[in-house]
């Protein structure tokens, strides 16, 4: 089974046209918000990484430079000559030799601010022959890592020698050059220590705004924090997570410290005879991103005030969309309903516009057409008209069966010399009302008024089956009509009208007939001229009826036994004799005129 | 003029070597020097006589030799002595000297003084002295002083050949760069001629070198 999503829908076009702007304008400022976003952390994370990295030279880059910084000065001071003679002198002079170590450590001080180095003077054989500091305690516990690079640099025959080590428990980087009285002549070896601690990674803290986090060892039992440019509390996290990741760890990670993310970079400092101490680099990910958040703040804030402007827009633009759509649809309803005098304006040049205008042309171009119809109705009969504008107008037509009516007044042009013309043509028009109104009604369909004649076709242009039968029983119902009418013209004092009614049934050519710019649809052929001629026949006092009708018609009417058979009857311009019936009509007018 | 004044102390410490041997039956001794790794001939390096079986001839009346300081170098590199000789340190430099020497053999100390001075130092005591100049580092003077006249330097092949009396003797062969003194017991014969041969070890050169601001020299 699928699940299909179902989307809310929108019945109005302008809400559908708003949510979709809105949308679409909302999820390109989110895309963007995030990416940017997303770029930024990337990009804030890879500048700490490089940050570290950084850190990480400069650092070891200083520790190089403290080395090469002690053993200049180491050299400078063992070059002293006074140094040399003291040394040499016997029996030593201790409190002398003490006092000019304390006096070249400071020296040496790298900076009024900054601590002396460790100073201490050490026979050939890697004996203490005086110290720089007062306790003498402190100089005999640490004087293992001296002793082993004296043994170094004296094996190596080196003018130097230099490594990491503790001292007092505190991380120094030691260095020893030899005492040359003069050389090679090695009269004994100065010893320099200076602590690394926060002195040399406060001045990198401050270029490049990274902590640093000296540990000893995770995996001794003696871990503690030997200086950290962090404040204590973070700095115990530190050694926490280091005590939890006693293992190997390399590269950056992002810790926790108080809440707050710090990207770390271990480092590993090899010490001499000792478990290599811990060096963490970091840098809070949230400090380095403050700048880039501000930036996001502010990018969210614009980006808000853009989506409501957005909103206010497309909603100006739906409404604008929207309004002559419902003007036109209301302008449409007034078109179906059939009021085509209304015109409509929506005041715009684009498609809108173009649309308005067109409909409007359609409009016009409904009304012409309806008025056209309408007339069309008029002239000639409704069935007809439907029939000429549902089919194409041509020429030519078809061959098909059609009961024929010849309806004639008679005596009429006599009639009409006795009164005036308007008279005679209200007369008429009430006349053919009728007659028209009641062959309509029966299914027929009225060709053409020839002067006061009528002629009536059934079976044309839509072909009905019975004809005939409806044709006959229209004609009844005109001579019913007809009495009635000349009862209502007899009260108004008007003389009588009387007519004939010829019927006939056969195959003739219907169709549209006449030239290409005017065109008439009825049927010709010799049935037309018969159905005529009947209806001459009716005047023939001998019929004695109004109605006559052809035996076609009797007998497609089914009505031949039932009609009074008038006998067969020779036909102007007919050859064969043509057996005809009489429809009778009570009462019978030409006995109330005889 | 021309000849070295140190020369002229060798030829004399010569030619009584020669004196004394013309005065007993002579024997001729001859030794070659060579560094362990590659045999690369030593030069340079002190190689002496010491007479086991009888003292040594005491050195000649007013015997001296001269170290001079020129061009802020000492004039010798390496100086053989005999114990009691005297050591003349003339500056023939432009700039003012500090000569000095913390060896136990004899410590001296010639604080700064002028071109155109002279002290002496007399070195009675045998043993090796490394001979310094407090205001520069660089200038380094080995003295060897040796309880006998029969010492020679080996030349650019390591060699050195000397004629003594016959008897037993300590060869000690010294060179700045071995860490320490060589010996070797030998007894040379009348009219055999002795040949030894020595394979040292030495150390790196690291003669502290003449920084960049000093007077134009043969360092770069």
């Amino acid at each position: 089974m699928t699940v299909r999503l179902r989307f809310p829908r929108f019945r109005r076009f302008s809400t559908q046209l708003l949510v979709l702007l809105t949308g679409l304008f909302a999820v390109v400022q989110i895309s963007v918000y995030l990416l940017v976003s997303r770029a930024n952390e990337n990009n804030a994370l890879d500048h700490i990484r490089q940050n570290l990295e950084v850190g990480a030279g400069i650092f070891r880059q200083n520790l190089s430079e403290r080395i090469a910084f002690l053993a200049g000065s180491a050299k400078v001071l063992s070059s002293d000559y006074q140094i040399r003679k003291l040394i040499m002198q016997e029996p030593l002079d201790r409190p002398t030799l003490q006092s000019v170590l304390r006096s070249y450590a400071d020296r040496v001080k790298l900076g009024a601010e900054s601590l002396p180095p460790f100073i201490t003077l050490f026979s050939t054989e890697g004996q203490i022959l005086a110290l720089s500091v007062e306790n003498d305690e402190l100089a005999t516990e640490n004087i293992g890592p001296f002793q082993y690079l004296i043994r170094r640099a004296a094996e190596a025959e080196m003018e130097q020698a230099s490594d990491y080590s503790y001292l007092k428990g505190r991380l120094h980087v030691l260095v020893v050059v030899p005492l040359y009285a003069p050389y090679p002549n090695v009269a004994g070896w100065f010893g320099l220590a200076y602590p690394i601690d926060t002195t040399i990674t406060q001045p990198i803290k401050k270029n490049t705004l990274l902590e640093f986090t000296f540990t000893s060892a995770p995996n001794q039992p003696d871990h503690r924090v030997l200086s950290s440019t962090l404040p204590d509390a973070l700095a115990r996290e530190v050694l926490e997570y280091n005590a939890a990741h006693s293992g190997n760890i390399s590269g950056s990670r992002v810790m926790t410290l108080a809440g707050e993310p710090y990207v770390t970079r271990f480092e590993s400092l090899d010490l001499l005879g000792e478990a290599p101490a811990r060096i963490a680099l970091q840098r809070s990910l949230t400090a380095e991103l403050a700048s880039a958040r501000e930036l996001a703040r502010k990018a969210l804030s614009i980006s808000l005030a853009a989506l409501v402007a957005a909103i206010l827009m497309a909603f100006g633009l739906a409404r604008g969309v929207s309004r002559p759509v419902q003007q036109l649809a209301q302008h449409t309803k007034l078109v179906a309903s059939g009021d085509y005098s209304q015109r409509i304006d929506l005041g715009r040049k684009d498609e809108l516009g173009q649309l308005a205008t067109a409909f409007n042309q359609m409009t016009a171009g409904l009304a012409e057409r309806d008025r056209v119809r309408n007339l069309l109705g008029m002239v000639v009969s409704p069935e007809i008209a439907t029939q000429l504008l549902k089919s194409d107008l041509k020429l030519g037509g078809e061959e098909r069966e059609v009961t024929i009516l010849f309806c004639d007044l008679r005596d009429f042009t006599s009639l009409s010399e006795k009164m005036p013309p308007t008279e005679v043509l209200a007369l008429l028009n009430r006349y053919l009302d009728r007659m028209s109104t009641i062959i309509e009604q029966h299914g027929g369909v009225i060709d053409k008024y020839i002067g006061d004649a009528i002629m009536a076709l059934f079976g044309a242009p839509v072909a009905i089956p019975d004809a005939a039968a409806r044709a006959i029983t229209a004609a009844r119902a005109m001579g019913d009509a007809l009495e009635d009418l000349n009862r209502q013209l007899t009260a108004e004092g008007r003389p009588r009208l009387t007519f004939g009614i010829g019927i006939n049934t056969a195959r003739v050519v219907a169709g549209n007939m006449g030239s290409k710019t005017r065109l008439n649809y009825t049927v010709i052929g010799d049935g037309v001229n018969l159905a005529s001629r009947l209806e001459t026949q009716t005047k023939e006092p001998a019929h004695q009826t109004l109605i006559i009708v052809s035996e076609a018609t009797a007998v497609a009417a089914g009505v031949a036994k039932s009609l009074r058979f008038l006998g067969s009857m020779q036909v102007k311009g007919k050859s064969d004799s043509i057996r005809t019936y009489a429809v009778d009509v009570l009462p019978r007018p030409w006995q109330e005129r005889t | 003029m021309n000849t070295p004044p140190t020369l002229n102390a060798h030829l004399a410490g010569l030619l009584l070597a020669i004196t004394l041997t013309v005065g007993l039956s002579g024997a001729e001794f001859s030794c070659t020097l060579a560094s362990a790794p590659g045999a690369q001939p030593v030069n340079e390096a002190a190689v002496s006589l010491i007479p086991l079986d009888r003292p040594a001839p005491p050195v000649a009346a007013g015997a001296e030799v001269e170290i001079a300081q020129k061009d802020q170098e000492f004039s010798t590199f390496l100086t053989i002595i005999q114990s009691g000789t005297k050591v003349v340190l003339p500056n023939q430099d432009t700039v003012q000297h500090h000569v000095y020497s913390l060896s136990k053999p004899r410590r001296f100390e010639l604080p700064l003084y002028n071109p155109g001075q002279s002290e002496s130092v007399v070195f009675d005591l045998p043993g090796l002295v490394t001979i310094g100049c407090n205001i520069h580092d660089w200038m380094i003077s080995h003295v060897v002083i040796v309880p006998t006249p029969w010492f020679a330097k080996t030349d650019a092949q390591g060699q050195v050949a000397l004629s003594v009396p016959a008897g037993r003797y300590r060869v000690e062969v010294w060179h700045p760069r071995m860490g320490k003194t060589e010996t070797r017991e030998i007894t040379l014969l009348e009219s055999t001629p002795a040949h030894e041969s020595f394979s040292v070890t030495l150390k790196p050169d690291r003669r502290i070198r003449r920084s960049l601001g000093g007077k134009a020299g043969d360092y770069r």
